[in-house]
């Protein structure tokens, strides 16, 4: 259950956010979504794959933190083992919002999310009422990730003109001798892509989508790398 | 081949012998062909003093190489966190003169760049524009959040603590984790070998304990260093006059802030301390005998305990415990195989809490340089000594600094300024910094006890004119102090306060305390 408000000062002057990472605030997540702006820093952490919806109209581009439902394997001893994490964790509990006329945008924060109401979290707004540093820096990751994800759908449409989205089954044999199977992703279509004429690539490069298309494709090198965590994980490291 | 170092004899617990057990099993190796042995011989009739209760920041390095958990100290010992001194009345007694003295150094450790900055802002506290830690500790805030690893901080600290409960911890810990055996009896007599080096302790029950180095943290008896080896005490009692305390423990509201930082309070001949624990507070009258009555004394501390603690019904129904002591040094540390730890190695006033801090920096320097073998024992004594007499005449100096800039009028504070019971260094060096802020230049040694910042705390503090710019070009800039600002939001917005922290780290911590006993 979600229960999402506008931030106020009036409302929320005395408002703390717990900013630690653990399961018990809502990171034990298998994958979070990650826009394309925001690729070349993911892939250096995770692996990119691509999930289509449930209409199977559109394709959403998804960072990896586990091997299964629920599964983070970068939360190691209370924290999370990583340079840095995409964006749409980085901004919890809070949403972006419209005003009720649509116009403009606003910071919205989900007061159901277990973050909320501790006396040991972050403060949100001095005693003054001026936004700390820490909602400084949310609003900005806000206004980052809205901004990625206006232009994801071009990225996407992209993606879908020269069909360079293949489905992924990846079968994984664990050290324990337990075989795990990843499916219902897709990653992008090495050969398809290699085979684009240079018009095609020219086109591609110049609308800013070939970049973030092989920083998808390097981040499957991460593939590997959530095995080992996983590995890890089972010998109980 | 010479006789090698391996038998280790305490003499005294408390928390000097209990540090240094604890300390020197921790360090041993255990797959040496010989490991060291450390036995503490602790005597079931003398009592502990107890009385210091703040720590510096070393304790976290030390605690941490004796492999105690940051949550289990804090929870064993009712300890919060020390983040520095507050210094009220020091400079005139009006109700706004106070200056904090925080762990945390100055943003800027360049002396000249950082007080270049600093003449732009006649008007701010200094502490209060030079580290963002001045509002933390006036929001009571912990220096620490609860995710962080063990004794990492955002800020520099320490701790206030129950040190009768510290000494338990460290004992407890010393003889189940690391070791270390415990012989509770009566040592009668020092048995002496034709080197004059202790051969072995005599006890009334357990007999004759033999060692190659015996640690006399006999507290003030030195019954080795100064009954055995008759090493004279240096008196300092005409640098820094107080000679007596009353102390006085006062209970607190549980849902009460807890202070960051030790308060310490002037009075008409001396001070009074305030330090706040998670369930009490410790509040006592630190004072000359040469100028204040004990009764006197009493009166004062009573009328500090009805303003400062208004919970406590009846500050006169409070019987506080008389203490009395001499500030001074033995004149060597270190004879032949003895070694003085503690209290029996000296003591001066409470001011600044120096007592447990010499403790740390003793075992620091002991195992740094460990003697491998008996023979060559007196050549370590020689360093040890020389160090420690220059770290120990440090320490009366700053001290004295703080009495020695007061424009109070009473006459013992009249007195504290007469240059004749200025040590020559520091009247030296006070002249010296009507041109120059005091600086590394002034502190010349590896691990000085107390750094140039120290010193830019108390002097700036206590409004000692900030030198005019000097003829030779130095930095600074206007901005320098920007980013103090910037980062106090962000850590005030972010660190929870000193009782929130640790009503949760209770309360987090006790399933776990359960599981393991089931």
């Amino acid at each position: 259950m979600s229960n999402h408000a506008v931030l106020t000062v009036e409302e929320h002057r005395e408002l703390r956010v717990r900013t630690e990472r653990a399961e018990a605030f809502g990171d034990g997540v298998m994958c979070c979504i990650a826009m394309p702006d925001e690729f070349r820093r993911v892939q250096e952490d995770y692996p990119i794959l691509f999930r289509l919806n449930a209409e199977r109209d559109s394709f959403t581009a998804l960072a990896m933190f586990g091997l299964q439902e629920g599964e983070n394997l970068y939360l190691v001893d209370g924290r999370w083992d990583a340079r840095s994490r995409p964006l749409a964790m980085e901004i919890q509990p809070f949403l972006i919002g419209t005003t009720s006329d649509g116009a403009a945008k606003q910071v919205h924060v989900d007061l159901a999310s277990p973050r909320i109401g501790d006396a040991e979290g972050v403060r949100v707004f001095d005693e003054d009422g001026r936004p700390t540093p820490y909602l400084e820096r949310i609003v900005d990751q806000l206004g980052a990730l809205d901004s990625g994800y206006q232009a994801s759908g071009d990225f996407f449409a992209a993606l879908r003109r020269h069909e360079l989205l293949e489905p992924l089954t990846l079968d994984v044999t664990l050290d324990d001798g337990s075989s795990n199977r990843l499916v219902g992703f897709h990653v992008i279509d090495e050969e398809r892509l290699r085979a684009l004429d240079p018009a095609e690539l020219g086109e591609l490069h110049q609308e800013g989508h070939l970049l973030p298309m092989f920083m998808a494709l390097a981040s499957l090198g991460k593939l590997g790398a959530l095995v080992d965590r996983k590995n890890w994980q089972l010998r109980g490291g | 081949m010479d006789q090698a170092v391996t038998r280790i004899v305490i003499v005294g617990g408390g928390t000097a012998g209990w540090l240094a057990a604890c300390r020197i099993a921790a360090a041993a190796d255990p797959g040496a062909a010989t490991p060291l042995s450390v036995t503490l011989i602790e005597s079931p009739e003398v009592a502990t003093i107890g009385v210091g209760e703040g720590t510096w920041p070393t304790m976290r390095g030390t605690l941490e190489q004796i492999g105690i958990k940051e949550g289990e100290f804090l929870r064993a010992c009712d300890a919060s966190f020390k983040q520095g001194s507050r210094f009220d009345g020091w400079r005139t007694g009006a109700p706004d003169d106070w200056y904090l003295h925080p762990f945390t150094a100055p943003v800027e450790s360049d002396a000249r760049t950082l007080i270049n900055s600093w003449r732009d802002h006649p008007d701010a506290r200094f502490a209060d524009v030079v580290t963002a830690q001045a509002r933390v500790c006036a929001r009571h805030l912990a220096p620490r959040q609860r995710a962080m690893p063990d004794y990492a901080g955002a800020l520099n600290y320490g701790y206030h603590l129950d040190a009768g409960k510290f000494a338990a911890l460290l004992a407890r810990h010393g003889v189940e984790r690391l070791g270390v055996r415990h012989v509770r009896d009566h040592v009668v007599a020092a048995e002496m070998a034709e080197d004059g080096a202790i051969a072995a302790v005599s006890t009334r029950e357990a007999g004759t304990i033999s060692g190659d180095l015996f640690v006399d943290c006999t507290g003030h008896a030195a019954l080795l260093i100064g009954g055995q080896f008759g090493v004279p005490f240096l008196d300092r009692s005409d640098v820094l006059f107080n000679d007596r305390a009353l102390a006085v423990q006062v209970p607190v509201a549980a849902d009460s802030q807890i202070a960051s930082q030790t308060n310490a309070t002037a009075h008409s001949a001396g001070w009074l301390w305030d330090i706040g624990l998670p369930s009490r507070r410790g509040i006592g009258c630190v004072y000359s005998s040469r100028h204040l009555s004990d009764d006197a004394a009493a009166a004062t501390l009573q009328a500090y305990v009805a303003l400062a603690a208004p919970e406590v019904v009846d500050a006169r129904s409070l019987t506080p415990r008389a203490l009395s002591f001499r500030s001074g040094f033995r004149e060597r540390f270190w004879v032949r195989n003895c070694l003085a730890i503690g209290l029996s190695a000296g003591f001066l006033e409470p001011l600044e809490a120096s007592a447990i801090v010499l403790v740390e920096l003793s075992l620091d320097a002991l195992l740094e340089q460990f003697p491998a073998t008996v023979g060559a024992l007196d050549i370590h004594a020689q360093r040890f000594n020389d160090l420690f007499r220059y770290r120990w005449d440090r320490i009366v100096e700053f001290l004295k600094l703080h009495y020695a800039l007061s424009a109070r009028q009473e006459p013992y504070w009249r007195e504290h300024r007469d240059p004749a019971s200025l040590p020559s260094r520091l009247e030296t060096l006070m002249t010296l910094w009507r041109e120059h802020p005091p600086s590394r230049r002034d502190f010349p040694q590896m691990d000085e006890v107390f750094p140039a910042a120290s010193y830019q705390y108390v002097l700036y503090g206590m409004g000692f004119p900030v030198p005019e710019a000097s003829l030779i070009r130095s930095g600074g800039t206007a901005s320098l102090f920007d980013q103090v600002a910037q980062r106090g939001r962000a850590l005030v917005a972010s660190l929870p306060g000193n009782r929130t922290y640790l009503t949760a780290l209770a309360a987090a911590e006790r399933p776990l305390a359960m599981e393991q006993a089931s």
